[in-house]
């Protein structure tokens, strides 16, 4: 198990939960981060920060800080 | 069938729609296809959130009357930004002035189901009703995907799902008869999204004393939005008094649902994933997408930024350079009509208004509309397309360094053509921190109003020469005028980080849309409502504000001046009479004393009285009393200066074309009185010195009552003016005095 936040471009990983009950973790699950579900690190801003991901239908972009609130297993 | 009621005359029930979906679903092309220009832009009450408001017709249905009301794009009704709030309380029924709304439609970008549906489950449960209008079906098709409208219809408990195109104007016929319908919907069994253990706990608040007139969907937000708006509100209306009530219900959800933040959540996304999966069909074609490929160029660590570069440049040279020949039109336009209306009428008071304040003002405000219109072109334009969060992306962690986030640059970006539209674009930061850094410091970039100054004082004292054979004197000194903006931004925004408690983290939660191309009617629509209030401003506010001026450095215009010159000019056609060789002397004579006469008047004016009275104040700053008041008169709106600068160097008009009479003026302007009383009050120092002033100074009262109206109270504008008036003055101070005697120019 690791952390969304260190996911690298092109690796794909199933999100298991999260670290903290807060509105941001609501809001990440609003937009549709939630456990089961399969994300795609796309690519990182430039200086590495923040990350842009794919989950379902939506591109999402996120700061590594925020990204570290969600726990995902990588797969192959 | 309908009865109808039809005949003139009779009045109509009057229908609210409100359309509401999340950001980029396509909901403001629905609503600009629904109502086209039957629309006007007004403000939520309390809050400056922009609330646009439609009309249309259905046919068959003309027993009604039918306004659209545009909510704010949101994901969910649980509100993180002040929009969101706005959007939750109008379909609540919350907001004043305003009823709940009788039909909702909810957009929904088919290409995006599973997410969408998140908010489609939140209206529903408010019980109103409810129609689903499935855009992006072209988008759909090309991802050979398929959506079974009936079998979505019926796991959303039967409300009417309307395909539609709107970037096609595909759809739009069927949904507003659909709308129509929807007035009074066929009876259907109520739809429960929510797990019964959270509908039993806001039972349990709904049952405490004395709460009236929440719905069990309002209760929901203010129960499971800690510390959110919801709350805030509750709390405030009930005195803390239910406080306790809300901390057993928030501790029985985390008990049974683990988070709070899963007690909804959990239930619509399991919901929503379930709900897509049955109706969606995929053809499986699974290609790269069209985004995707312009996200490798555009996002690209390296290619990336240098792209938003030169989009950056070509921006500003297409506001400098492009606007100019339309700029110099819409100027030749007034001094024309000056020019027809000015013999028509006899010298006098009535005549100066007319033709120094009413057209010089206006106009020289006027001038600017074509770069206005510009900007907003561009920045319609990016954000249609779907670039601009990329550019915000990019940009994220630079500007979070400083305690922004990439969403500043949005704002920051249009406060160079004006502060007013880039305050309220700070709305869709939810974070509040960086949301007023960002206001705090948005007003420092070099806006279009500043332009002007720089031009005429550029032109008429810094050199046109060469530096090292490339660039230009005057357009660097212009460029770092720019930089001057940004660099104090930056510096402000690192202070006020220093001196903040808190040195927690904001957050960038973005979502990248798919590129699309934007449309010629929406780029139109949204120019030309920004176009149309800036001329409304320059019509009214700036209107006034020119009179004023004109009317302080007229009046009293004493018959004791005019006796005197009266006199003098009587001496002249004595001196030259019988000497027919000289005339070209006396008309120079004549002409002197004209000026000399409006120089008398000026200075026995109110303006003219109470700027010889702070000249002191300003002198370390190489400023005379005539440059003190031009820089004082801007303080409501710095555009006046230009008018202002025209009136006070007594040309008979203020206008930005006759700049280059109103420069020699300057630099024929001597000190009056003092130690250097004869010498020339301008010089490349003095020049510098007004051009900081301008750049660092908060010379505009749309902007501080904007910044009032989005912070809701007195604390921000206060801040930003005496933080702004004073960088002003002392950059102002220490370029004077560092130019004029470091460097003696």
């Amino acid at each position: 198990m690791t952390f969304l936040n260190k996911m690298i471009p092109g690796q794909r990983a199933k999100v298991i939960g999260f670290t903290q009950d807060s509105p941001l973790v609501r809001r990440l699950r609003e937009l549709g981060i939630g456990p089961g579900k399969s994300v795609t690190c796309v690519c990182r801003a430039p200086l590495n920060d923040p990350l842009l991901i794919r989950i379902g239908a939506s591109r999402l972009s996120l700061r590594r800080a925020d990204a570290s609130l969600v726990t995902v297993e990588i797969e192959d | 069938m309908a009865i109808r009621v039809g005949s003139p005359g009779t009045r109509k029930k009057t229908v609210t729609v409100a359309i509401c979906g999340n950001p980029n679903c396509g909901k403001t092309t629905i609503f600009n296809a629904i109502t086209g220009l039957r629309q006007r832009v007004a403000n939520y009450p309390g809050v400056t959130v922009e609330k646009t408001i439609g009309t249309f017709a259905v046919a068959e249905f003309d027993q009604y009357q039918f306004n659209l009301l545009d909510i704010p794009g949101t994901y969910s009704l649980a509100a993180n930004s002040p929009d969101e709030y706005i959007a939750a309380r109008a379909l609540f029924g919350r907001i004043e002035g305003e009823s709940r709304p009788d039909v909702v439609v909810c957009v929904i970008d088919a290409t995006n189901l599973e997410r969408s549906l998140y908010l489609a489950f939140q209206v529903m449960q408010t019980g109103a009703s409810t129609v689903v209008a499935l855009n992006m079906m072209d988008l759909l098709a090309q991802a050979g995907r398929e959506i079974d409208l009936e079998k979505l219809s019926r796991e959303l408990g039967g409300v009417p799902v309307i395909p539609v195109t709107a970037s096609k104007g595909r759809g739009i016929t069927e949904l507003k008869r659909a709308l129509a319908d929807a007035v009074y919907p066929p009876p259907r069994p109520p739809m429960d999204f929510y797990d019964r253990r959270l509908i039993a706990e806001t039972e349990a608040l709904a049952a405490c004393d004395g709460i009236v007139g929440y719905s069990t969907a309002e209760l929901v937000r203010v129960l499971l939005d800690e510390h959110g708006p919801a709350e805030r509100d509750f709390l405030a209306e009930y005195r803390e008094s239910k406080s306790q009530a809300l901390d057993t219900a928030r501790r029985a959800l985390r008990n049974a649902f683990g988070m709070l933040a899963n007690a909804e959540a959990a239930m619509l996304t399991h919901r929503a994933t379930e709900v897509a999966a049955r109706v969606t069909k995929d053809h499986g074609r699974p290609t790269r997408s069209f985004t995707d490929r312009i996200d490798r160029a555009v996002l690209h660590p390296v290619g990336g930024l240098l792209i938003l570069a030169i989009l950056m440049i070509l921006m500003f040279q297409s506001i400098f350079a492009w606007a100019a020949p339309l700029m110099n039109a819409v100027d030749e336009l007034f001094q024309s009509l000056a020019g027809f209306v000015a013999p028509l009428m006899s010298d006098g008071p009535l005549q100066s208004l007319l033709i120094d304040g009413v057209i010089g003002g206006v106009g020289s405000v006027l001038v600017f509309l074509p770069q206005i219109v510009i900007l907003f072109v561009f920045i319609a334009v990016i954000e249609d397309s779907g670039y601009m969060p990329r550019a915000a992306f990019l940009v994220d962690r630079a500007f979070g360094w400083c305690g922004l986030s990439g969403k500043s640059f949005i704002p920051m970006l249009s406060s160079f053509a004006c502060a007013v539209p880039g305050i309220m674009a700070t709305r869709t930061i939810e974070d509040r921190r960086q949301r007023l850094l960002t206001i705090i410091v948005a007003p420092l970039m070099s806006c279009s109003a500043r332009l002007p100054v720089y031009t005429i004082m550029i032109a008429a004292f810094v050199p046109a020469t060469k530096v090292l054979g490339l660039f230009n004197v005057q357009g660097l000194v212009l460029g770092s005028l720019y930089l001057l903006g940004i660099v104090t931004a930056v510096l402000v925004a690192l202070v006020t980080r220093l001196f903040s408690r808190r040195q927690q983290h904001g957050s960038f939660l973005m979502e990248m849309p798919s590129y699309k191309m934007p449309t010629l009617k929406s780029v139109f629509i949204r120019v030309y409502t920004r176009a149309k209030s800036f001329v409304i401003r320059a019509g009214t506010v700036i209107f006034a504000l020119t009179i004023v001026i004109w009317a302080l450095s007229y009046y009293p215009h004493s018959d004791e001046i005019r006796d005197r010159f009266t006199v003098e000019r009587a001496q002249i056609e004595n001196r030259f009479s019988g000497m027919e060789t000289n005339t070209s002397d006396k008309a120079a004579a004549l002409t002197q004393l004209e000026r000399d006469q409006a120089g008398a008047y000026l200075r026995d004016s109110y303006f003219g009285r109470f700027g010889r009275l702070l000249e002191p104040a300003f002198e370390p700053l190489g400023w005379d009393w005539k440059i003190t008041m031009a820089a004082l008169a801007s303080f409501p709106a710095r555009e006046v200066v230009i008018s202002t600068l025209g009136t006070i160097y007594n040309l008979g008009s203020g206008d930005v074309e006759e700049a280059s009479l109103l420069t020699d003026k300057m630099r024929r302007s001597n000190w009056e009185t003092g130690p250097r009383a004869g010498t020339p009050v301008f010089s490349v120092a003095v020049a510098l010195s007004i051009m900081v002033f301008f750049a660092l100074c908060c010379q505009c009262g749309a902007t501080l009552i904007t910044i009032r109206q989005e912070t809701n109270g007195l604390r921000y504008p206060i801040i930003v003016f005496i933080y702004m008036t004073s960088l002003a003055y002392g950059g102002a101070w220490a370029v004077y005095q560092i130019t004029s005697r470091l460097v003696g120019l």
